[in-house]
């Protein structure tokens, strides 16, 4: 899956001459943390976090005569291409969610702009965009029963076990597979269209295969 | 003793899986002989339920679903869209008779000829929602009993206690923005179990929001699991709430022998959760309390659960 499936399209951006202070209005506004800065051209510049932001202004009060009046005043007089990071990571058209998921990951970060070829913003793809992918692959929310079954790691075992729900002709709406506690297994997370499950199970039970059973997890 | 009512009519019986399917009329069948074995059906009212009114049924559900319903059938449809809820030639007929049923009881503790009621009805109710019918259910029957209530007999507020063991997804549809009915569901935790919904932060929208409460549990709890849900989480929400008619989804595939799911409830909890409810309804509602029958697939337990229920329900 490519990013832009899963990205914002279209987000928020701003000039580099906007001030501190309109730009910690917006994200208050939008209730975000990051904005990209571009050029008039739309090319991306660098970018803003609320973090920079309060790393440029002392808590008021930290320092006596500093005052209120007067960290808004300097927020009003500071444009953002003062604090904002110039080296972006970016992702591009052409990286997909897992590249997303990984610059996130290994640059502790929280949002990726995504940039076409001229490097101009055409979205951004956030950690939050990513939990609503994980979300929809765990099948959460779809009306469903779920399966987990340990299988063989070895090719035809996950067929197997495909072919004996497909003969109670009940839908599956999503698999998971990782490996298991013990190697040469994996365990098979299936959610399938049916409340009837009973039958199912016993059929999975009676080819073999393990039911994890939920319970015994608990405590691990 | 209390004057205790139990509503069935030997009609439910028609509503016939076209495969092998837990939810059979031989669990009603067993349910009615198990009442008259343990002599329960002598100490009781008997309650004949008629068909649901159409508009009492409309309170709940779209026209276009029930013509749906209808039409699929008389077209001799074995099931409701691709899904396990089955459908016979009777099954439109009978889910009014059911609905009818829920209906029948509510209106026997309103007027205030019986104290409680019992409805041993089918098919179940909970899963359906507005427009859809779903997991067996195909008319939301304690829905229709609770807009019956405030329709016909002035009732205001109203709690709705599920303790089928998956979420009453359908009910908690109907009255998610509806800040009359408070809606409390406690059943297997929605990642291991169908519908896959009744997660802790939902708690109804707009201005139902606080009037729905969901309690998933853990696979494998049990009736000390049960205890603290009910006492901690379900009576602060109730006496903050305070209901003037208690109404239960009671399913009883929760218990450690059912197949479908993975709670161990036992012969105790059942009796814990029945006196519970009947406590909450004392409190409140001047007693008046209405028990519907929703899930419960293994016949001994089934069997075994309902007698204690109704027996303590009639407190003899
Ligand atoms: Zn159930």
């Amino acid at each position: 899956m490519f990013v832009a499936r899963r990205m914002q399209k279209n987000p928020v951006t701003m000039s580099p001459a906007t001030s501190l202070y309109e730009a910690q209005e917006m994200m208050r506004a939008r209730r975000i943390l990051q904005i990209p800065v571009t050029s008039e051209d739309g090319r991306l510049v660098g970018i803003l976090s609320d973090r920079d932001i309060r790393g440029t202004v002392l808590p008021v009060g930290m320092i006596p005569g500093f005052t209120a009046e007067e960290a808004e005043k300097f927020l009003k007089n500071t444009p953002v291409e003062r604090v904002m990071t110039r080296k972006v990571i970016t992702a591009t058209l052409t990286d997909t969610l897992e590249d997303a998921i990984g610059l996130l990951l290994n640059y502790k970060i929280n949002s990726l702009p995504v940039v076409d070829d001229e490097n101009r913003v055409v979205g951004i793809i956030s950690r939050t965009n990513v939990l609503e992918a994980f979300i929809e692959v765990t099948g959460m929310g779809v009306v469903s029963s779920r399966l987990d079954v340990v299988v063989p790691d070895k090719p035809g075992a996950l067929a197997q076990l495909v072919g004996i729900i497909s003969s109670f002709q009940v839908n599956i709406t999503s698999v998971l597979t990782t490996g298991h506690l013990e190697s040469g297994a994996m365990t098979n997370f299936l959610r399938i269209a049916t409340l009837n499950v009973g039958p199912i199970r016993k059929a999975i039970e009676e080819a073999g295969f393990e039911l994890l059973d939920p319970s015994k997890f608990l405590s691990r | 003793m209390k004057r205790l009512g139990i509503v069935y009519h030997p009609d439910y019986l028609l509503h016939v899986p076209p495969f092998e399917h837990p939810e059979s009329p031989e669990r009603l069948q067993a349910v009615m002989e198990r009442l008259e074995k343990a002599k329960l059906l002598e100490k009781t009212a008997q309650i004949t339920p008629e068909f649901a009114d159409e508009g009492d049924v409309l309170a709940v559900h779209d026209r276009k679903y029930l013509d749906q319903l209808e039409k699929a059938c008389r077209r001799g449809d074995m099931t409701l869209d691709a899904g396990d809820t089955y459908l016979c030639r009777h099954s439109y007929n009978i889910s009014l008779l059911s609905a009818g049923g829920a209906i029948a009881g509510a209106k026997a503790v309103a007027e205030g000829s019986l104290d409680r009621v019992f409805c041993a009805i089918r098919p179940p109710g909970h899963h359906a929602s507005r427009d859809v019918g779903m997991g067996f259910c195909l008319l939301n029957n304690v829905a229709v009993a609770a807009k019956y209530l405030q329709a016909r007999f002035d009732v205001g507020k109203i709690l709705i206690v599920d303790w089928d063991v998956h979420h009453g997804n359908g009910t908690q549809s109907v009255f998610l923005e509806d800040p009359s009915v408070f809606f409390f569901s406690v059943h297997e935790h929605p990642t291991f179990i169908y519908p896959g919904t009744g997660r802790r932060w939902e708690i109804g929208k707009g201005k139902g929001e606080g009037a729905t409460l969901n309690a998933p549990m853990a696979p494998g709890s049990g009736d000390d699991e049960y205890r603290v849900v009910f006492d901690q989480v379900l009576t602060p929400a109730v006496e903050r709430f305070r209901p003037e008619f208690v109404l239960v989804s009671a399913g009883f595939d929760a218990h450690a022998d059912d197949p479908l799911a993975d709670i161990r409830l036992s012969y105790e909890g059942y009796r814990y959760m029945t006196r519970a409810v009947i406590g909450l309804a004392e409190r409140f509602c001047g007693g008046k309390l209405v028990s519907v029958l929703e899930g419960g697939y293994e016949i001994s337990s089934l069997t075994n659960c309902i007698e204690i229920h109704v027996r303590e329900m009639l407190e003899e």
